[in-house]
């Protein structure tokens, strides 16, 4: 089991309403997971709770352990003053070159790494961030909108190419689009605001590979139990 | 820029000849008070060489004092940008002593140092720190979490990284507040110079202002304003290149 | 675009100019007379301020307020500018001004003998004459009138400029007090005295060399007004400078030092009455040396002396006629 947490609680410094309650859930699937739900309702805290890029929080969060957490979303920058290229080339880790290269072809990055990360488009922006976090060590990659911008046909890729790569690694993506997270996510983590009982549902997502058929009524059991929860 | 900058100035200091010739004609003063035209001519003539000499002594004091300046403010201001006591030490420290007058402190600084290069180097030094003290410690205390949240996740931040960063995001402003302190520096100098020194254009003016000679003022002024024109427009121009060739920017934000 | 650029540039310009202009009131409004001082309030100046504070002005009919100067006063300037009605002028403000067409003219000569000496320590070798120079460091001014007294000795004795240190000076006396710089300008019956007692509380003394006992006259302290005064206003004048004259006569009388000094502890509250009592002995010794001459007597002469070392010097180009400035009833 890579995750759980019990009887989570939190509030925004400042705040005396509640952003959570008594939430409890385990991760032990690796896999393509969601985390879905309204705007505002707390995705992004709860997402960094679990990496612990924020505290302050009530109740537990047990972690495998040495287990590494990161989490990613889509305004980081990297730093402008030297190619994409070069910068991917430092942050490389020995033993991943070979991934690099791979990465950059499928997010379809390989024509722009002479240039500099504010010549790129946001999709691009996007996209190069991503392939810099996939190839650091981490258990748990939480991608907070981090395919923003991107074309449907390039996110398709991108994210069954993450599938095929990283088999036994937990991605938690937190996304406002219900379609895209209906068909890719393993287990989709509906979250709700406080003061609804239950605030969290899980629902069961097609979690379809590379040249899978997509079953239409699967879909829309699935749609439907993601409304339904919300 | 710098054409502009030195036509800019040569308006302003013919406006400025040019009021005051107005109110002597005006008022009907004498030479002694508001000299006339042919009187500041001669003068400038008589004393160019001269004078061209001591400000360019006195550029040269600010320049060296204002490169010391930028150096501690850099090296303090990155050890001061962590919110530890010693950050908020010299934040407190700093703003404190910018509010007391640097000509109040000058004379003591020539009693123990004398009237040489020493005393107006430090004084030049002094008067331009402070202010680029508190924006480097504005622009190294401010994380720019957007770039630095990966090396932070990633374990991968060192504070050379982080300076870099900040420094990097804050380039603009850096090369604003650097070519700015120009001024303060030259003006610290000749401060310095009209106290005490025994040299540079400050010492000169002094002088002039004895024999009540306004026409030597004046052509003091000239030549402070001519060269700090040009020394600025220099330090903009260094500015704007290093800006241009690290900083690749959208076709539109080119000057 | 440009033109309205121009047009605002105009606006402010004219805008300037009467501001200006305004600020300008003649002093002889309703509010009554300033007369501005050469320097701060010291011993230099004990007859101006008993003036003042025994109401002989008053006593004329005159309403005058007396007006400390500085290093950045000049009562000439004042004068032409209005904010004066009178001043005190050292003789080589007023050639130097004149020789710029200033119309100021002199109506009394405070000082006898120029005040301004140099001082040196009895350790150091005597300065018997201007040739035992040769070798010192001497203390100048450079653009004040000690710097002109300085150069003219030299070049009168036939001494070049390398022969001797010269050094610039300021207000600060340590370089002196440390022996850097041997003979040091000062006004003997001000600086001269505190430089002095602060030595002979060391155990050291002080001597005084002056210029005008090696023929160099130059003249000090004068009492200045505008052409335009004397013109129109020759009666204030002549009440003016028979309330002053008084003023000096009582201030410099012996048999009026302890109210002399009452007055000028008044005025002068930092400098310690016993340094004062010496100040004013001094001061005496330099404004009526002469008892039998009236104090505020002009020495043309030694201003046609004044205006001849600065014409040699080239402070002035061409000479000014000094004597047409002087008015001696």
């Amino acid at each position: 089991m890579l995750l759980e947490c019990r009887h989570l609680g939190y509030q925004y410094p400042l705040s005396t309403e509640s952003v959570f309650k008594d939430i409890s859930l385990k991760m032990d699937t690796p896999g393509f997971h969601a985390l879905f739900g309204p705007s505002g309702v707390g995705k992004t805290s709860f997402a960094k709770l679990l990496t612990g890029d924020i505290t302050g929080y009530t109740g537990e969060i047990l972690k495998k352990e040495n287990a590494v957490f990161l989490y990613t979303y889509n305004q980081e920058r990297l730093p402008g003053w030297s190619s994409i290229g070069r910068h991917l080339e430092k942050v490389t880790p020995p033993g991943m070159t070979e991934l690099c290269g791979e990465l950059v072809e499928t997010f379809g990055m390989a024509p722009f790494m002479g240039q500099k990360f504010s010549q790129l488009s946001l999709g691009q922006q996007n996209r190069i961030n991503l392939i810099r976090y996939l190839l650091q060590k981490f258990d748990l990659l939480v991608m907070d909108e981090s395919l923003a911008n991107v074309d449907e046909r390039s996110k398709e890729n991108i994210i069954f190419k993450i599938k095929e790569r990283f088999p036994d690694k937990y991605f938690l993506y937190i996304s406002h689009n219900l379609m895209e997270v209906s068909k890719f996510s393993d287990m989709i983590l509906v979250l709700l605001k406080a003061g609804k009982l239950p605030q969290t549902s899980l629902i069961k997502g097609l979690n379809i590979q590379r040249n899978d058929a997509i079953n239409s009524h699967k879909l829309d059991a699935v749609l439907l139990g993601i409304m339904n929860a919300c | 820029m710098l054409v502009r900058r030195i036509s800019q100035f040569f308006i302003v200091y013919g406006a400025g000849i040019g009021f005051l010739l107005a109110l002597k004609s005006i008022l009907g003063l004498s030479d002694y008070v508001i000299p006339g035209p042919l009187d500041i001519w001669s003068t400038s003539l008589a004393v160019a060489n001269g004078y061209l000499y001591d400000v360019l002594n006195t550029l040269g004091v600010a320049m060296v004092g204002q490169l010391l300046s930028i150096i501690m403010a850099f090296s303090i201001g990155t050890a001061a940008r962590k919110s530890s006591w010693l950050g908020s030490f010299i934040k407190a420290a700093a703003y404190n002593i910018q509010a007391y007058p640097i000509v109040a402190v000058a004379p003591i600084i020539f009693i123990l140092l004398g009237d040489g290069f020493a005393s107006r180097l430090i004084i030049a030094a002094m008067i331009c720190y402070f202010p680029l003290l508190l924006s480097v410690v504005s622009i190294m205390s401010e994380p720019i979490t957007d770039i630095e949240h990966f090396y932070l996740a990633t374990g991968r931040m060192r504070w050379q990284l982080e300076i870099k960063i900040r420094a990097f995001e804050n380039i603009r402003k850096l090369t604003t507040v650097i070519s700015g302190s120009a001024t303060l520096a030259m003006a610290g100098t000749i401060v310095a110079e009209f106290i005490a020194a025994n040299a540079g254009i400050g010492h000169a003016i002094r002088i002039a202002l004895y024999q009540s000679d306004l026409s030597r003022i004046l052509a003091a002024l000239f030549l402070i304003g001519i060269f700090l024109s040009l020394y600025q427009g220099t330090l903009e121009w260094v500015g704007e290149k290093i800006i241009k060739k690290w900083v690749i920017v959208d076709q539109e934000e080119l000057p | 675009m440009k033109k309205n650029i121009m047009r605002r540039l105009f606006i402010l310009f004219i805008s300037c100019t009467v501001f200006a202009v305004s600020m300008v009131s003649p002093c002889l409004a309703k509010e009554g007379l300033n007369y501005r001082l050469k320097w701060l309030f010291n011993a230099s100046v004990t007859g101006d301020i008993l003036a003042e504070d025994q109401n002989l002005f008053a006593n004329e009919g005159l309403d005058v307020t007396v007006k400390a100067g500085g290093p950045e006063r000049d009562a000439i300037r004042e004068l032409e500018m209005g904010y004066a009605a009178f001043g005190v002028a050292s003789a080589d403000q007023v050639i130097r001004a004149r020789a710029k067409g200033a119309p100021v003219v002199v109506i009394a000569q405070l000082f006898q003998i120029n005040p301004l000496q140099w001082i040196c320590k009895t350790s150091k070798p005597a300065i018997n004459t201007v040739k035992d120079l040769r070798g010192r460091t001497v203390g100048i001014t450079y653009g004040g009138n000690d710097e002109t007294i300085m150069k003219t000795l030299l070049t009168r004795a036939g001494i070049k400029e390398n022969e001797l240190t010269l050094s610039s000076v300021r207000y600060d006396y340590t370089p002196f007090y440390m022996n850097k710089i041997e003979v040091w300008p000062v006004y003997k019956n001000a600086q001269g005295i505190i430089i002095g007692e602060k030595l002979r509380k060391q155990g050291e003394d002080i001597r005084f060399f002056n210029p005008a006992e090696h023929g160099v006259q130059f003249v000090a302290n004068s009492v200045v007004t505008s052409e335009k005064m004397m013109r129109e206003h020759p009666d204030t004048v002549a009440r003016f400078k028979k309330a002053l004259l008084k003023g000096w006569q009582m201030a410099m009388d012996p048999a009026n030092q302890d109210l002399a000094l009452t007055i000028l502890q008044k005025y002068d509250k930092n400098t310690p009455r016993d340094l004062q009592e010496k100040q004013l002995i001094s001061t005496r010794e330099l404004v009526w040396p002469d008892r039998t001459v009236e104090i505020g007597r002009m020495d043309v002469t030694a201003w046609q002396q004044t205006e001849q070392i600065m014409l040699e010097q080239g402070v002035i180009k061409s000479g000014v006629k000094i004597e047409e400035a002087l008015m001696i009833p």
